[in-house]
């Protein structure tokens, strides 16, 4: 496997009819394993539609999008389920379950895999936390840490199950540009220590700076690819 | 390692525990649910079992009716002749002719007059499957006696305080008769009491009635005759204007009259299925703003690589998990509130396990019906849309 993602020729269309329009023109796109990738555009221009096809969250309808090897086109419902389970994703709202202690959503993204039994699932889950900075905090409620704390826990439970892939969407946009910094920097040093590829949709200049590469989309397509050397 | 479904129903728990509030009020709305199904129930069968008391209180292994009658409260009398027919069959022991009516008592303490139903047969024919009326017999035999039923409607006077203290002299159908003694047979719907006395004093009682049209006929057969086969002989040698029926078939078709025609059957199936349906909306309101309240975290589980059905046992056990949190205090509240209404109504109000058990049954499944309603709140839960 030489690539984490491999896309060749993808298309997408939303609507049915004469409402039929579409959204991704002809997107080539590679990114190797480890790799950590920006892409950015304006709104409407198809970046979180592909985030979403990359993500096995909808069925791939043209062209060849390859994840870790394996092909998504014409992938089962359950093929997708099991593509997700070695994606982490991290979404711009925290979507934390309210009633679950921060130790216990980060177990969440471990159920999953029965070959992780209570007693690992609880050390590892505490181990994540603590590497986010809240080993502290491991039975506060969602309710009861701030926003930053909140992504942080998002960010645990993204990679406390070590995915192959990071796909995280606007994950600073909730927040102020100290904390969005710190989240940015956190999610680029356990990706790395980990080896895992990170693709990251963002608006926000202030975190480019995590890049290996800024990968551009306008009306569908991919309009620029510059190399951005990470220092 | 933790089966799927373990994980499933812990976290239900913790989604259930999160806000005692609300778990209180859902668990409220089963316990509701439960008293109202267990209350109407409670009520239809003490109904049927009230209605039914004369004719499980009449022993024979083969019961002659009229076909007129429709229940033993109603009768059109038939001829005490069939009765003697019968006994042409080689397997029939002996017939015992039962007459049944209705007297006007006097309340002997406030003078006020009522409708009483009375029984009457030859007291040494054993015919009463009721407690002391064949210790009774000897007395029975007497001008003018009779037995009072103890658990009559308190309408008719303290009698059997009255009894205790000497006082045994009532006024029924304007004769003046003596309460010999007590037995126990229940108020019903038709009878808000009951007398018993021999044959030749029920037509004393009774005066436009003449012993030559019987109520019911009990026919007792001899040891090791087969009960249908002698049922079916009879029929054929009996004209058409009568019923042959077995015992059983008997108490069936007293029961069958108050299930049916009556509609009374009806009314409570009828509250029932409203109790049910009040239940199944609470826990559906519950349910439905638990999945509502937690949709981008239902679809991020979705984007984490959970199934549906996954999140589907997480719904139905919160759904089970409310069934027996609202049973256990229904049950209790229930069994507390027959033996209110049993005093209050003087109606057999028994909560038997049968009726624990298809009622738990009845509550599973309205919470059941619940989340599989709920759930599809569930589809919208699109982890695509969560970017």
């Amino acid at each position: 496997m030489t690539h984490a993602i491999e896309i060749k020729g993808l298309g997408h269309w939303f609507g049915t009819g004469e409402l039929r329009r579409q959204i991704l023109f002809d997107v080539d796109l590679t990114i190797a394993p480890g790799e950590i990738v920006i892409l950015t555009g304006p709104s409407g221009s198809g970046k979180t539609t592909l985030l979403t096809l990359i993500g096995a969250l909808r069925a791939v309808e043209q062209g060849s999008l390859t994840l870790f090897g394996r092909e998504l086109h014409g992938a089962s419902d359950n093929d997708r389920i099991a593509v997700r389970r070695r994606i982490g994703f991290i979404f711009q709202q925290h979507n934390l379950l309210g009633f679950l202690t921060a130790r216990q959503n980060v177990e969440m993204a471990l159920e999953l895999d029965p070959a992780i039994d209570a007693t690992e699932r609880r050390n590892l889950a505490t181990a994540m936390l603590a590497a986010v900075g809240l080993g502290e905090r491991l039975d506060h409620p969602p309710a009861k840490l701030s926003g930053g704390q909140k992504q942080r826990v998002a960010v645990a439970r993204a990679l406390v199950g070590n995915p192959a892939l990071v796909l995280a969407d606007e994950p600073t946009a909730s927040l102020d540009k100290v904390t969005g910094h710190e989240v940015a920097t956190l999610i680029e040093r356990l990706a790395r220590e980990r080896g895992a590829s990170i693709l990251l949709v963002t608006h926000d200049p202030r975190i480019l700076g995590i890049a290996d590469r800024i990968v551009a989309m306008e009306d569908g397509r991919i309009v620029d690819a510059a190399e951005h050397r990470h220092s | 390692m933790t089966p799927p479904v373990m994980l499933a129903s812990r976290l239900a728990w913790r989604q259930l525990t999160h806000q005692p509030a609300r778990l209180a009020s859902a668990v409220a709305g089963v316990v509701f649910a439960c008293l109202l199904v267990f209350m109407q129930l409670g009520f239809h069968d003490a109904l049927f079992d009230s209605a039914t008391s004369t004719a499980r209180a009449i022993r024979g292994d083969i019961i002659i009716f009229s076909r007129q009658s429709e229940t033993t409260s109603r009768t059109s009398g038939l001829p005490r002749a069939r009765l003697m027919q019968a006994l042409a069959d080689p397997d029939v022991a002996r017939v015992t002719p039962v007459y049944l009516g209705q007297v006007i008592w006097k309340n002997p303490e406030t003078a006020v007059r009522r409708s009483i139903m009375v029984l009457g047969a030859d007291p040494d024919s054993g015919i009463f499957a009721l407690e002391g009326v064949s210790a009774a017999a000897e007395r029975l035999r007497q001008r003018d006696t009779l037995l009072f039923d103890a658990q009559s409607r308190p309408e008719y006077g303290p009698i059997g305080e009255r009894l205790a203290r000497g006082a045994t002299t009532v006024e029924v159908a304007n004769r003046t008769t003596e309460v010999v003694g007590l037995f126990r047979l229940g108020a019903s719907f038709a009878a808000d009491g009951n007398l018993l006395t021999s044959d030749v004093n029920f037509h004393r009682l009774v005066r436009d009635r003449t012993p030559d049209m019987v109520d019911v006929g009990a026919v007792f057969l001899k040891a090791g005759a087969d009960v249908n086969a002698v049922q079916s002989r009879l029929a054929g040698l009996l004209p058409d204007d009568i019923r042959v029926m077995p015992r059983d078939a008997f108490i069936a078709s007293e029961r069958a009259y108050w299930a049916n025609s009556a509609a009374i059957g009806f009314i409570f199936l009828f509250g029932v299925a409203m109790g049910l349906v009040v239940g199944f909306v609470i826990v559906y309101q519950i349910l439905f703003t638990d999945v509502a309240t937690h949709l981008s975290e239902y679809a991020t589980l979705k984007a984490m690589g959970y199934t549906d059905r996954y999140l589907l046992a997480v719904v139905f056990s919160e759904a089970l998990m409310l069934a027996a949190l609202g049973f256990v205090p229904g049950l209790a509240l229930s069994w507390w509130l027959f033996g209110i209404s049993a005093e209050a109504t003087f109606l057999p109000m028994l909560l038997r396990p049968d009726m624990a058990a298809s009622v738990f049954a009845l509550i599973f499944a309205m919470c059941a019906a619940s989340g599989a309603v709920a759930v599809r709140k569930l589809r919208d839960a699109n982890p695509a849309d969560m970017f």
